[in-house]
């Protein structure tokens, strides 16, 4: 169970808060969407998870264990993210896997850490891969090698920049099903902030509208209605079933 | 699934090896390229020692003066050339990795220009005759004012959490104020006094001694220890501050760390030969284009180009100036540049400027 309670941050003391009494839950196996427009707190709320930024009160919790006063190295035993701007530095695609494992060893990783690797590259089909220079990779190749970063510490939660932001359909499709997959598989908990609304729906389980450094709205798919929708993103949108699912529809500039 | 990853392991460690096996042949060649330099500056001098006097010199068979000369002179000088080329390059790589710039260098933090204040200053002042003249006094006054200027920049950037941007603008800064205090300092100094202080500041392995060499591997040694260790969160470092700390990086740590253990290097360096340009940038972009970006390897071949680099720059420079040799810091500017240039203008950018 991934919880945050009641958490405020702001950059300094006489700025406004950028997060703003937020509070979410997650358990285990389900896919978490945090919806909202640019600025809502979607980023700074990830660094807050990720510990790259200390929030001012409030509590983020993992299975019972405090997050705010772990350790880099410990967090990342638990956490894993895959970052929207992905590079990896000129490394080959195995190392930069390896890398994911950082965790676990200190200077020199370990045969449990190459096995672990060699696991998580078999599972993503990037044996082809594993020894190219995964910063010369297409954009869909080298999102799946940061999926296999993020999976290869066994995780309890993953966190998701924008998974899909510099994806075309197919390659959009593949990481999402591989998610699904492995959130499924393994049991996790996976967060994830998604701009396209009708994949938000596709593949999410919860969801929460952000708005001003605060969820606003957190439940299941009935949360996408004109009403809740035009509120955050401050647009209009048609609602719209076809072939039994809900589908967004934005305003259009033709019509 | 059982056969299966078995065949793949063995495919993995085939390719494992050759992949190593390139990186150690990079290795090998630059040791033996820097031994072969490092030789060449033993026999290459302005007293026209012939090859067999050097040899017999070395074994100390040859004529005292011939003895004396290689070994108080031309061997603390190429052990210099060799210590401070590595340092200068490992340095640079680090400061380029930590910030993500590859425009960084050893002096993007300002402390070439702290040490030629402070040399500046015990060279200045000492002319007027206010302090008794020591040789050792002008290093000693550029070493302190360097290891001040690390601390002002690395403590201003804290607060900050060592925000890369706000580092280099620190070190910017600051050294525009070392720069801006040594011209004072010039503008009232004697003329005996400002020659020798502007003398100080062309790179010379002239000065080096035992004493100072052994003080210059202690600290190249001891931080690229330091450095291997951190190979691995280097890397991570590569690819982003969020993607590191998510890898369990302490990236704010590890950049204060790598930061200070190389701004010591440079200071060490600076203070004790003056100001070598150019190493600290051009070697570690040499050892990316050799090898790509991994720190278990580029660390240690950024020591060695680093060495090969300004060993030949010294032998290069004693050939040249026949008879006295011309400052090393200028020949490796004027020769590292157009060599420079056309690394970043030939072939693939993407792989050392990201």
């Amino acid at each position: 169970m991934f919880e945050i309670n009641n958490l405020f941050f702001r950059y300094s003391r006489n700025s406004g808060y950028v997060l703003n009494d937020v509070s979410l839950s997650l358990s285990p196996g389900e896919t978490g969407i945090i919806l909202g427009r640019n600025g809502a707190g979607k980023s700074t709320l990830f660094k807050n998870i990720l510990g790259q930024q200390k929030p001012e009160s409030g509590k983020i919790s993992l299975n019972g264990e405090d997050l705010t006063s772990m350790s880099f190295r410990k967090r990342a035993l638990y956490i894993s993210y895959v970052p929207q701007d992905i590079s990896f530095g000129a490394l080959t695609v195995y190392d930069s896997v390896l890398m994911g494992r950082l965790g676990y060893f200190n200077i020199r990783p370990g045969q449990e850490d190459h096995t672990a690797v060699r696991n998580i590259i078999e599972e993503l089909g990037l044996n082809e891969l594993a020894w190219r220079n995964a910063d010369e990779l297409s954009g869909g190749e080298k999102q799946k090698v940061a999926v296999a970063r993020a999976m290869v510490s066994s995780p309890e939660l993953m966190i998701f920049d924008e998974p899909t932001g510099n994806l075309d359909l197919a390659n959009e499709d593949l990481i999402l099903r591989e998610t699904a997959r492995a959130v499924k598989d393994r049991n996790i908990c996976v967060l994830c902030s998604v701009h396209d609304l009708n994949r938000a729906l596709d593949f999410g389980h919860r969801f929460f509208f952000m708005k001003d450094g605060h969820v606003k709205y957190s439940g299941g798919s009935e949360l996408f209605t004109e009403e809740i929708l035009r509120d955050i993103f401050e647009v209009d949108v048609s609602v719209e079933h076809i072939h039994g699912r809900k589908v967004i529809l934005g305003a259009g500039l033709n019509r | 699934m059982g056969t299966g990853s078995v065949r793949i392991s063995s495919d993995y460690s085939l390719m494992m090896n050759a992949a190593r096996r390139k990186k150690r042949t990079v290795i090998i060649v630059l040791s033996a390229a820097v031994l072969l330099l490092a030789l060449t500056g033993l026999f290459t001098g302005s007293s026209h020692m012939s090859l067999q006097d050097a040899f017999s010199a070395l074994l100390n068979r040859s004529t005292p003066a011939n003895n004396r000369i290689i070994w108080s002179i031309r061997i603390p000088r190429v052990l210099a050339a060799m210590i401070a080329g590595a340092g200068l390059s490992v340095s640079g790589l680090i400061m380029q990795t930590v910030l993500g710039n590859p425009m960084a260098s050893p002096s993007t933090l300002g402390i070439t220009n702290a040490s030629v204040f402070g040399a500046n200053l015990s060279i200045i002042i000492s002319s007027g005759g206010f302090m008794a003249i020591n040789p050792f006094s002008a290093s000693l006054s550029a070493l302190i004012f360097a290891v001040i200027s690390v601390f002002i920049v690395l403590g201003l950037s804290r607060i900050k959490s060592f925000s890369p941007g706000v580092v280099v603008l620190c070190g910017i800064t600051l050294g525009a104020v070392w720069t801006a205090a040594t011209t004072i300092l010039q503008f009232y100094a004697t003329d005996a006094g400002l020659s020798s202080a502007v003398i100080w500041s062309f790179g010379d392995l002239g000065r080096a001694t035992y004493t100072t060499d052994l003080f210059m591997l202690a600290a190249v040694c001891g931080c690229s220890i330091v450095f291997m260790a951190f190979s691995w969160k280097l890397n991570a470092c590569l690819s982003g501050d969020s993607a590191a700390a998510a890898t369990g990086v302490n990236v704010p740590l590890l950049r204060f760390i790598s930061l200070l253990l190389s701004s010591l290097i440079t200071a060490v360096c600076v203070s004790f030969l003056g100001i070598i340009g150019f190493v600290g940038i051009i070697c570690p972009h040499i050892t990316k284009k050799l090898l790509g970006q991994d720190h278990r390897y580029t660390i240690p071949v950024s020591l060695l180009t680093g060495a090969a680099l300004l060993t030949a720059a010294d032998v290069f420079s004693r050939i040249i100036g026949n008879g006295s040799a011309v400052p090393v810091g200028a020949i490796t500017s004027l020769l590292g540049a157009p060599f420079f240039l056309i690394i970043i203008i030939s072939g693939r950018s993407g792989k050392c400027l990201k």
